[in-house]
């Protein structure tokens, strides 16, 4: 078994403050951020493990003067590179140095088609921003993929986000629906869609999707809340890809931490290729040995792998446990709960958890 | 696809060939592994040369098998990754 994709989070730092950021709740301070030859050292570990893509992500990875270098490295580790970015600290000259160094692709997040909740949910006034560097981007050899976060405030502007991705040429549009970690699960009541909602936005991306076939392919991520068996999180546990934090530990996940008794291992003390083997955060969950039933006997724990562990930890307390979105899962209840509860209740509760830059 | 089509990788997406995973084509958020003719239809989707010129290439290649057959192949291998949009057509 060896990864694919090296996820490698260079910076928690960030200018937008969005109400569903994925990092942790706790997060790297600067001080703590491995500097370019460390990156550049695990790159070509990564590299010779088996690792073919390397996505560069933060927080904002443009934050980082040392991004063009840490773009040219992956190259010279013949990775494939993707820049994961909110747009904000990429200029036009920077966008021609990044590419010159290699950059095969950037996904550039958005978080509406309109400009004033855009900004809202961002907590920063960066769409305006986006939409130049998209402009940008537009002419340039360079992959380009449009990400968009959806939930209950933003999903009934759906068209409008997929008729932003079309005139802004993009090659790629990725529809996420939120999922529920870190700060989201903070804004959760606020941000999960209606099941009108879900029901109809899952209908308009597939007709778009057969739509714009050949033009711009669509991807889309289901609220998975509203599913019947859970998603393969991952790809299932320590199977294809990995996280390095700024500091350099190794996570089989960006949420791993909030499971407690996961001991982690420092890319700077210890070979990638060891600890990806070895180290006992990546065994864990690896297999089926540790898989309670339903899971255990279930025709499809090859296909999901139980589902997610953080997901089973966060709302079950319990990381082990049957990923409760399962419709077979003994705690399926916990789900339908908050289903239940944000179809009968109005969205509009107090304000915003906003995301907060590491100190 | 015409003759006179040249289909190329859109951007984004890179063909690779290691000793140890041999031809694989990166695109985005993921990876295809290529076997048979695929690595042989995809280096020279380069932008240099038409569709004809490459169904006439690999016809040759592939020790002068039937052009009919080899068209077909090649037509409907590429237009998969149309679909998916590895490959753009000028």
């Amino acid at each position: 078994m060896r990864p694919q994709a090296l996820i490698a989070e260079i910076t928690h730092r960030c200018p937008l403050h969005c109400v569903y950021c994925s990092n942790p709740l706790a997060m790297r301070p600067r001080g703590e951020e491995m500097p370019a030859g460390s990156w550049e050292h695990l790159f070509r570990e990564a590299a010779e493990l088996g690792v073919l893509h390397l996505h560069l992500t933060g927080g904002e990875p443009a934050l980082r003067p040392d991004l063009e270098e840490l773009v040219r490295a992956g190259r010279a580790a013949n990775l494939y590179v993707n820049l994961i970015t909110s747009g904000i600290g990429v200029s036009e000259q920077r966008m021609d140095a990044l590419i010159e160094a290699g950059l095969d692709h950037l996904q550039l997040s958005f978080q509406d088609a309109q400009e004033a909740p855009a900004n809202e949910y961002a907590g920063a006034r960066a769409h305006a921003r986006k939409l130049a560097l998209a402009e940008v981007v537009r002419g340039r050899q360079v992959g380009f993929t449009m990400n968009a976060v959806v939930h209950r405030q933003n999903l009934d502007r759906l068209e409008g986000i997929i008729a932003m991705a079309e005139q802004l040429g993009v090659d790629r549009l990725e529809i996420a629906n939120v999922q529920y970690y870190g700060w989201a699960l903070e804004n959760r009541d606020r941000m999960m869609p209606t099941r009108r909602q879900m029901e109809a936005c899952v209908e308009s991306v597939r007709n778009h999707q057969e739509r714009l076939k050949g033009r711009l392919r669509i991807d889309f991520v289901p609220p998975d809340y509203y599913a019947r068996y859970p998603k393969a999180c991952m790809g299932g546990w320590g199977r294809s890809l990995m996280v390095v934090d700024p500091a350099g530990w190794v996570l089989p996940c960006h949420a791993a931490r909030v499971i407690p008794d996961l001991a982690f291992e420092n890319a700077q003390s210890r070979q990638l290729r060891a600890i990806w083997e070895e180290s006992s955060a990546f065994q864990r969950f690896r297999g089926e040995e540790w898989m309670p039933e339903p899971c255990r006997s279930c025709d499809r724990r090859h296909e999901d792998f139980g589902g997610c562990r953080c997901q089973a930890m966060l709302l079950t307390g319990n990381a082990s446990a049957t990923d409760p979105v399962c419709s077979l899962a003994p705690d399926r209840g916990l789900v339908d709960a908050v289903v239940e509860r944000v179809n009968a209740a109005p969205a509009d509760t107090p304000g915003w958890v906003y995301r907060i830059d590491p100190v | 696809m015409t003759s006179a089509s040249i289909p190329r990788l859109a951007r984004g997406c890179r063909l690779r060939e290691d000793a140890d995973q041999g031809w694989v084509l990166l695109i985005p958020e993921g990876v295809l592994r290529l076997s048979g003719p695929g690595p042989h239809i995809l280096r020279r989707c380069d932008g240099s040369r038409t569709f004809g010129e490459i169904v006439t290439e690999l016809a040759q290649e592939f020790n002068d098998a039937e052009t009919a057959r080899v068209e077909a192949e090649t037509n409907a291998f590429l237009n998969r990754l149309i679909e998916r949009r590895i490959v753009v057509v000028e």
